[in-house]
């Protein structure tokens, strides 16, 4: 039925779900069937994709059972409760089991408590750390490596003082109280969004993952600084006066969120740009220090915390070698 | 030579409950998401063609054995430098292990997980996947029911089934589950 089976995988998709669906018609005829085996037999991908969708669509059928109830889907109890909202349809799927423990270990191992209650209070992160925190709100903020913020939030007001770090804002929509993030020589306001916002020293960036933001320049009471708004898989990167807002691809804005996961994700960034990437999140700190080594460019997605499996592949690759020194690991020609 | 039938039971009983734990380690060993349904179908592919000489004994083993080197393959041709790649290949048993609870699912996880993956059907699909999957009708009745075309009841069926096997097989990916999860939701964002 498609011209070039091989290639197009969603053209394929399509057309076995076609057949599951035709098959279950009452109109489905022998001449129909013959049809079908013959596009099965025509290549192993026909058959794989067919026979995982029907398949699924088996699997499915355990929505039969509950006869009308389905009509009006409600939501399920427990996707309430913040750990249903956040882990509802994976709640069994190991992998995210395993970030929340680490999150859970995370918090265990800081003096703070999960929930911010009053205002002001101060939530950190060491280094290699990774903390979620929801709001009194509903809204929900992640903490990456190194992180400090003091959060605020009352009926009146939801405010956010990013002193150093990174972090990941899930913000519940609010028509009357904004949501402000102070970042040092910026603020955000928001209303409600999905966006990150990245603090080294005095320069700021903000990613914005879903929704739109508004970044303004902190200034002297009376006077007017810039304004920028910033809207989905745009970055803006705040330095001094001006503001660079950049259109990003969703892929890119999205790769900045690797972290969450704890993973690195690098598109052709220098060798040097990717050690600086990994030092925060380790103690023990690569260092290169020949200029011409530090321009590789290098591509990838990689565990933040493994340190010795990349200077491993950057030896196998490469042939770069390194030196173990205390705290430090260089990484040389 | 493996006959269909015995391919197509092999292929459900063994290979496709695997599906959650291939996402990820294809999530975690490939640059960008968004191959990652022509990566599962690629894998699928060269895993049955494996398999039709001879069921493999050991079939994770086998699946993500094949996956590594298609990934490390791909890779190549594409010449991009991807360490991770072959990283992760030391702890694939170990990962490989961790996942193993997906397959214990019961009945009513699987219920759940069926009904999430309905609620996470755009308004008009959903209707139209409820009505053909909870009370069986034919594309003709759901035609006359909601007043649409043929077109489109067949249209949302064929949709409606693709994004529910996405869900219930290895649709724990944020690329999935972000913008379904919003329209879930349906909360208005600024």
């Amino acid at each position: 039925m498609t011209a070039s089976p091989q290639i197009d995988r969603n053209a394929i998709e399509d057309t076995a779900a076609h057949w599951v669906m035709r098959r279950e018609e009452p109109d489905w005829s022998g001449a129909e069937q013959a049809e079908l085996d013959a596009w099965l037999a025509e290549s192993m991908a026909h058959k794989a994709a067919f026979w995982r969708l029907e398949y699924a669509w088996r699997q499915a059928d355990r929505i039969g059972s509950l006869g009308e109830t389905v009509r009006a889907p409600s939501r399920l109890a427990f996707a309430d409760s913040w750990i249903g909202r956040n882990l509802r349809p994976m709640a069994i799927a190991a992998s995210l089991l395993l970030v929340f423990g680490f999150a859970v270990m995370q918090l265990s191992h800081q003096p703070v408590t999960p929930r911010v209650e009053q205002a002001g209070q101060t939530i950190a992160t060491r280094v290699g750390g990774h903390t979620v925190v929801p709001l009194d709100d509903g809204s929900r903020i992640e903490l990456n490596t190194a992180t400090l913020l003091r959060a605020s939030v009352t009926e009146q007001s939801r405010e956010v003082w990013l002193d150093k770090g990174e972090a990941y804002f899930e913000v519940k929509h609010s028509d009357t109280v904004p949501f402000v993030v102070y970042a040092g020589p910026r603020t955000v306001t928001v209303l409600g969004t999905k966006f990150l916002v990245r603090r080294d020293g005095d320069k700021v960036t903000v990613s914005v993952i879903e929704g739109r933001v508004r970044v303004d320049e902190v200034m002297p009471k009376g006077q007017a600084g810039s304004s920028s708004t910033v809207t989905t898989g745009d970055v803006a990167i705040a330095e001094g006066n001006s503001t660079l807002v950049a259109a990003r691809s969703p892929e890119r804005v999205e790769s900045a969120l690797a972290w969450r996961d704890g993973m690195l994700t690098f598109d052709q960034v220098t060798l040097g740009e990717a050690a600086v990437e990994f030092n925060r999140y380790n103690e023990r700190k690569l260092v290169i220090a020949d200029p011409e080594v530090a321009r590789i460019k290098i591509g990838g997605t990689f565990r933040a915390s493994n340190i010795d499996a990349f200077v491993r592949l950057l030896h196998d690759a490469y042939g770069l070698d390194a030196q173990v020194a205390g705290n430090e690991v260089k990484v040389t020609n | 030579m493996i006959d269909d039938r015995t391919l197509n039971d092999w292929f459900c009983r063994e290979v496709l409950p695997l599906e959650p734990s291939l996402a990820s380690y294809i999530r975690r060993n490939w640059r960008s998401a968004d191959d990652l349904g022509d990566l599962r179908q690629e894998i699928y592919e060269r895993v049955l063609i494996g398999a039709q000489k001879d069921l493999p004994q050991n079939a994770r083993g086998y699946l993500f054995t094949t996956a590594r080197n298609h990934l490390i393959n791909k890779a190549m041709r594409a010449r991009i430098v991807s360490f991770e790649q072959v990283s992760d290949m030391e702890n694939i048993g170990q990962d490989v292990d961790m996942f193993d609870l997906e397959r214990h699912l019961t009945a009513r996880d699987e219920l759940r997980w069926a009904l999430e993956a309905l609620n996470q059907l755009p308004p008009r699909c959903r209707e139209v996947v409820s009505l053909r999957k909870v009370e069986g009708l034919p594309v003709s009745e759901i035609t006359a029911q909601l007043g649409i075309s043929k077109n489109t009841a067949e249209t949302h069926i064929k949709n409606g089934l693709r994004a529910i096997a996405e869900y219930m097989l290895g649709g724990t990916g944020k690329v999935q589950r972000r913008p379904s999860r919003r329209a879930a939701a349906g909360e208005r964002e600024q």
